[in-house]
């Protein structure tokens, strides 16, 4: 049994290779149903994103698995086995375990931390599951991948901090309110960003949109968009002491708001604070405006800064997520060698022999006083006893292991013997593990996910 | 029963310790893991903090309330109230503040003790039931203000990072103006009726005793200040008529006079509130 990977992402084609080469839900089942044909293919799941197309399978031998899959992506898109080799990369053995825990992870997503990938995996995983394109082996894989998306959202924060503008502005703002729910922005002059900012504060729960435009079309129209209010541009500062939120992007050439008139307007709000959004250049507000309490201004440049901070933030918990990864490869390793054929052939061997000694421990007990050559003769006796009875389904299991079922074949045996995997054993450091589930637990209840969405 | 409530207290004193380090620990890594052994530990402690109170209660036939004793009632006091709030608002990076704070007061106490100041109190002044409320009323509005406090100090930091548009470790970890604002309100809307009828019960105890100038005392007029500044804190924020730094600094100042009343004025063995006889 032998684990490939064959596939391209955004790393390695361009969108018009990538958009050549995918997968969609309603074609996967007989996707998978042609690739499973393959009589080098045990297992396979197919993984298409916008952004990545991976054929993951489990194979009875390496280079034939390669070549089948190859085989199986140029057919079924009909496309040049040549032009399309130059964008793929083929991943063997412990390196496809390593990529797949990182793509769930979403190391390897064009947006590092983004949420969405850990659904699109389960996804491509549910449908193997459902057409009986996985087995023993992807069940386990890919069930433990999915841990090792959630441990990494969990323990870490890489999903956390945003990455785009519009996303840090909503993100500064909820660190000014707590909660955007019934707070009501002011949208000054209708640019595309200002919108996009907008959307998304509508979308974290702002009850009220006021827009105010020096033509005031404009404003009515981009108020309709998000049911609010167009104000007329002579009543902004009147109307901007309802507003918990400024977003200002007008293409004025000079302050269209001043200290002054900010000043002004925070007489009578209780010292109710005001965040300004300032995504105009030039500039529209004045940047003394920062100096008056309970009003914050970030104005581009600002919010580029918190955006570059937030990803090397998110470098650095990259670098602990890979820890996390490091620690479940070596769980699943310790799970795979497991399964192969020759430490269960010992360990079948090991116990029968524990056995044997036990028995005849026992058994001379009772009879007692043998001599030198009865005493090899008992031995000799169960010895080939026992190596009668182990010696056909040994040497069938060795001959199953190299099928497609051999993963099975061995788990069977091994659950026929009672060869338990160590991780199902209690006993010493159950009470850690028990503290550890439970505090993990907690975790995971209190995490937020955070990923910017990248649309696909 | 006295070595015992020893034990247990050292025991409180090092949990609470072994909390600091994981909830410091949780704040700079931010793994919510450590914040949940970190809150074990101080549940564990709390649980050796009340077991060492009571025994020592038992021991003496009755809780001191000496200067060492009463520190200890509040570290106590505190760890009760956090728990309590944290309960309600669900921000555990309130401990990494909080729980070092008792033990400070823990430490603090043991020093006064070893140090021998603010000794035991024998004047008959204070064996009435009045005392006895009044003293836990007080504790647990001191509890309450200096939870208002941290959550000020941390509103002066949060704040001054958004001016300066920092987005440091600190500004990553600590809650939004608006939550801290609501919590420092609602620990100190918590704090300030227990003040109030603990001097009140205070002030009826002096009444009923009349010891000369009593009125005058420094430490007397010292809490009427805290409870003046105080109440004008929480009608300005309920009245919406000072703004959220404002009232964070009017709570810094309130603080500082509850620390110079149950602190310093603690090691003061003179005048009529620490009844020097």
């Amino acid at each position: 049994m032998h684990l490939i990977l064959v596939g391209l992402s955004h790393k390695t084609a361009p969108v018009e290779i990538r958009e050549r080469l995918t997968f969609p839900a309603h074609r996967q089942a007989e996707a998978l149903t042609l690739l499973t044909r393959y009589d080098m293919v045990a297992e396979a799941v197919i993984v298409s994103t916008c952004n990545r197309t991976e054929v993951y399978a489990v194979v009875t031998g390496e280079d034939a698995g390669v070549e089948a899959v190859l085989d199986f992506m140029t057919t079924y898109h009909d496309l040049d086995k040549h032009d399309l080799v130059r964008y793929l990369y083929i991943i063997r053995g412990e390196a496809v375990i390593r990529h797949l825990f990182r793509v769930v992870a979403s190391l390897d997503s064009m947006v590092l931390g983004e949420a969405q990938i850990l659904g699109q995996v389960k996804e491509a995983y549910d449908h193997a599951f459902d057409n009986g394109a996985s087995g023993r082996a992807f069940n386990k894989l890919f069930r433990q991948s999915f841990e090792v998306g959630k441990r990494v959202r969990t323990e870490t924060e890489i999903g956390e901090n945003a990455v785009s503008i519009s996303y840090a502005a909503v993100e500064l703002a909820k660190k000014v309110f707590d909660t955007l729910d019934g707070r009501t922005v002011l949208i000054l002059g209708a640019g595309k960003m200002s919108e996009l900012t907008a959307k998304h504060l509508v979308s974290n729960g702002v009850k009220a949109v006021l827009v105010a435009n020096r033509t005031y079309e404009r404003a009515e129209e981009l108020a309709c968009r998000f049911c609010g209010e167009a104000i007329r541009y002579d009543a902004l500062f009147e109307r901007m002491s309802e507003a918990d939120i400024v977003i200002s992007s007008t293409a004025a050439t000079h302050y269209v708001i001043t200290r002054e008139q900010v000043a002004a307007t925070m007489k009578g709000r209780g010292g109710r604070p005001l965040f300004m959004i300032d995504i105009a250049v030039p500039r529209d507000i004045e940047p003394a405006v920062n100096e008056l309490s309970s009003v914050f201004l970030y104005d581009i440049d600002d919010l580029n800064g918190v955006v570059e901070s937030n990803l090397e933030e998110r470098m650095r918990e990259a670098r602990r997520a890979e820890a996390i990864i490091d620690e479940e490869i070596e769980s699943f390793i310790g799970w795979l060698e497991s399964m192969q054929v020759v430490p269960t052939v010992a360990a079948i061997r090991a116990k029968a022999e524990a056995i044997r000694q036990a028995e005849i421990e026992k058994a001379l007990k009772r009879l007692g006083g043998l001599s030198e050559k009865e005493l090899k003769t008992v031995d000799a006796l169960t010895c080939a006893i026992v190596n009668k009875m182990l010696h056909g389904p040994t040497a069938r299991l060795k001959q199953a292991a190299g099928s497609k079922e051999g993963l099975v074949v061995v788990e069977t045996a091994r659950a026929l013997y009672g060869l338990e995997d160590s991780e199902e054993r209690s006993g010493y450091g159950s009470l850690r593990n028990l503290l550890n589930m439970r505090a993990r637990e907690i975790a995971g209840d209190r995490k937020k996910e955070m990923g910017d969405s990248v649309g696909c | 029963m006295a070595p015992l409530a020893v034990i247990a207290f050292w025991f409180a004193t090092a949990l609470y310790a072994a909390a600091t380090v994981l909830y410091a620990y949780f704040f700079l890594s931010k793994r919510p893991t450590y914040s949940w052994y970190a809150t074990f530990l101080t549940g564990a402690g709390f649980l050796c903090h009340t077991a060492s109170i009571g025994l020592r209660s038992i021991a003496e036939d009755g809780t001191r309330l000496d200067g060492p004793n009463t520190l200890i009632l509040l570290a106590w006091a505190l760890v009760l109230v956090y728990f309590v709030f944290e309960h309600l608002i669900k921000l555990k990076v309130y401990g990494v503040a909080l729980v070092p704070v008792s033990l400070v007061l823990m430490t603090v106490a043991q020093l006064l003790a070893v140090t021998g100041r603010g000794g035991p109190l024998d004047s008959p002044l204070v064996e009435n039931w009045k005392v006895g409320i009044h003293v836990a009323l007080i504790m647990f509005a001191y509890a309450g203000y200096l939870i208002g406090g941290i959550a000020a100090v941390a509103y002066r930091i949060q704040e001054a990072q958004l001016k300066s548009h920092r987005t440091t470790v600190v500004f990553r970890r600590l809650p939004s103006l608006g939550s801290i604002d609501a919590f420092a309100r609602r620990a100190i809307a918590f704090a300030h009726p227990a003040f109030s009828a603990g001097l009140l019960l205070g002030i009826l105890r002096a009444i009923e005793t009349d010891p000369p100038g009593w009125w005058a005392d420094p430490r007397v007029m010292l809490a009427g200040a805290v409870w003046l500044v105080f109440t004008v804190y929480l009608v300005g924020r309920y009245r919406e008529s000072i703004s959220a730094r404002a009232a964070a600094l009017v709570a810094l100042g309130g603080v500082g006079l509850v620390i110079v009343l149950a602190i310093i004025a603690r090691t003061v063995p003179a005048g009529f509130h620490v009844f020097g006889v």
